[in-house]
């Protein structure tokens, strides 16, 4: 800028800031600004139209956006007819390409000052330009390696939840249900409706990525559309979408148009396919149908395992039993023979010792009896000797008893009563038979029987005689 | 059996499957070594024990994904947990 005079006051010259020129007039400064800023070079400038207002006045306003900044801007509503587009057609949103230099309205005492991209030209952004931005973003980011983390999460093969950003109304809807059907997967679908084309589409599909990762529990979340051109996908492009996509926990599937419309949201994705058939078998990687059947073929081919496992065992050990049993066998039927033969033998043992023993004890007998026999004839023998010497010993016993028994008849015969009263003696008996013994008794009985050898007579005492005598 | 060549169920104690690719590669491993009849008996029932634990973990996470396609939207789903929003 070129140096300004310094402005002056009534009083005297001004004070100046140490280090700094002035201080000058600041219209005097915008207007030198506004100068100097226009000698910037013409450029043409890509972006997003963001805060679009045609109104009555001589400018239409609105500003330029991409995700690294923003510029004002405003045409001559003369310039923004020349241009030959609807109003209709030019809406927040659009990618355009404007044409023109910085401009400065210096403003003024009851003005504001603006700094502004004057716009001459401007055009909807073409497919050229689209593509070179989208070259120049693909750089960018995968300068800041944004896409590899996606395709480093582990993705399930079998997720029992799936997110699906789509169009409500969209075909891509519903192949991707075909899809899963025909893996035979019947599990839950998440669906975050977002436009998938306007102006509106990058932030809405934004946010229903955010929301399906942070509040719907999903295990994977598809976003897909179908084909179109460049600037038909150009939502799916969005550098603040790839950069939220890239950094998210939650894998994502892209199946945004088709292979040869490769977007930016496929670079950062966790798995790019070309059709939403498809991204429903990257997200159920397991064909759920055959599974199924190859677990139950598993389970069939344990059982059969495990079964055929243990009947050869059974077998094994059944043959290696058989011999030690045959052995036992073999000796049970030789312990049995034995013992068969040791009973006959015992028996026939017992039989033979029982005739010997019937021998013997007959020949034992039949001494025993010879034996009897002689000492019984001994016996008799003897038996008659001593017969014959008792016989003798008897007789002189007799004879010596009969002799001693006379001697002793004679000595009784001299005592017996009998002899006494045949001599001529009597004696006195009671009434009862009993002898009566001294004249005391004879007086006392008064009255008794005389017993002579030949007979009784009764007799009495009589005292008669006595008393004559005995009387004075 | 552990001392045996090629044994795959040495641990006493198998840890439960986490994911249905694991219970699978678990279970494709213990019927090959069941098929190489080199298993001994007791490494084979323990084998068909942790087989049967995976085939049932298995047919769990394929059941999970076969009771009738259920589909939601994220808006309701955001609704309820968050009223307000």
């Amino acid at each position: 800028m070129d140096a300004s005079e310094p402005s002056s006051t009534a009083t005297g010259a001004p004070v100046a800031v140490a280090g700094y020129p002035g201080p000058f007039p600041v219209g005097r400064y915008a207007l030198k600004l506004r100068d100097r800023l226009r000698e910037f070079q013409r450029v043409a400038v890509i972006g997003e139209v963001c805060g679009l207002r045609i109104g009555r006045g001589p400018n239409v306003y609105f500003e330029l956006r991409d995700q690294q900044g923003a510029l004002s801007c405003a045409m001559w509503r003369d310039d923004f007819d020349r241009q030959g587009l609807a109003e209709d057609a030019f809406a927040d949103g659009l990618e355009v390409v404007a044409a023109g230099g910085l401009d400065f309205y210096p403003g003024g005492p009851q003005a504001s000052p603006r700094l502004q991209f004057r716009v001459r030209e401007l055009r909807l952004a073409g497919e050229g330009d689209l593509l070179a931005r989208l070259a120049r973003l693909r750089r960018e980011l995968s300068a800041d390696g944004l896409f590899e983390p996606q395709k480093l999460l582990p993705r399930p093969v079998l997720p029992r939840r799936i997110g699906v950003v789509t169009s409500r109304d969209g075909a891509a809807r519903r192949d991707l249900l075909a899809g899963l059907e025909r893996r035979g997967w019947r599990g839950t679908v998440v669906w975050g409706d977002a436009p998938v084309q306007d102006r509106r589409a990058a932030a809405a599909i934004r946010r229903s990525v955010r929301d399906l990762a942070a509040f719907a529990d999903v295990d994977v979340i598809v976003v897909c559309r179908g084909g179109g051109s460049i600037a038909d996908l150009w939502a799916f492009c969005d550098e603040a979408l790839c950069r939220e996509i890239a950094v998210l926990a939650v894998p994502v599937i892209s199946a945004v148009g088709h292979e040869t419309d490769r977007t930016l949201i496929d670079d950062v994705a966790a798995v790019s396919c070309s059709t939403p058939t498809h991204a429903a078998e990257a997200a159920v990687p397991l064909d759920c149908t055959r599974a199924r059947e190859a677990v139950a073929a598993h389970a069939r081919r344990l059982n059969t395992l495990g079964r055929a496992a243990l009947a050869s065992r059974a077998r094994t050990l059944a043959a290696s039993s058989r011999a030690p049993r045959e052995h036992l066998d073999r000796h049970r039927r030789r312990l049995h023979q034995l013992t068969r033969e040791m009973r006959a033998a015992s028996a026939r043992g017992l039989a033979g010792r029982g005739e010997f023993q019937r021998r013997i004890a007959a020949l034992v007998l039949d001494r025993k009896l010879e034996a009897t026999r002689v000492a019984a004839a001994a016996g008799r023998r003897s038996l008659g000797a001593n017969a014959r010497r008792l016989a003798r010993a008897s007789e002189g016993i007799g004879r010596r008893r009969s002799l001693a028994l006379g001697a002793q008849a004679a000595a009784l015969r001299a005592h017996d009563p009998d002899r006494t009263l045949e001599r001529g003696f009597a004696v006195a008996l009671d009434d009862a038979g009993e002898p009566l013994a001294g004249v005391a008794a004879l007086r006392e009985a008064g009255s008794f029987d005389l017993q002579l050898s030949d007979g009784r007579v009764p007799a009495q005492v009589d005292d008669s005689q006595e008393r004559e005598r005995g009387a004075p | 059996m552990s001392t045996e060549p090629g044994a795959v169920a040495a641990e006493p104690m198998v840890p439960p499957p986490t994911s249905y690719e694991a219970a699978v590669e678990r279970l494709e491993s213990i019927i090959a070594r069941l098929d190489s009849n080199q298993a001994g008996l007791k490494e084979t029932l323990a084998l068909c024990q942790e087989g049967k634990v995976l085939i049932e973990f298995a047919a769990g996470e394929l059941e999970a994904v076969d009771r009738g396609l259920e589909e939601l939207q994220l808006a309701e789903l955001i609704e309820r947990l968050e009223p307000s929003r």
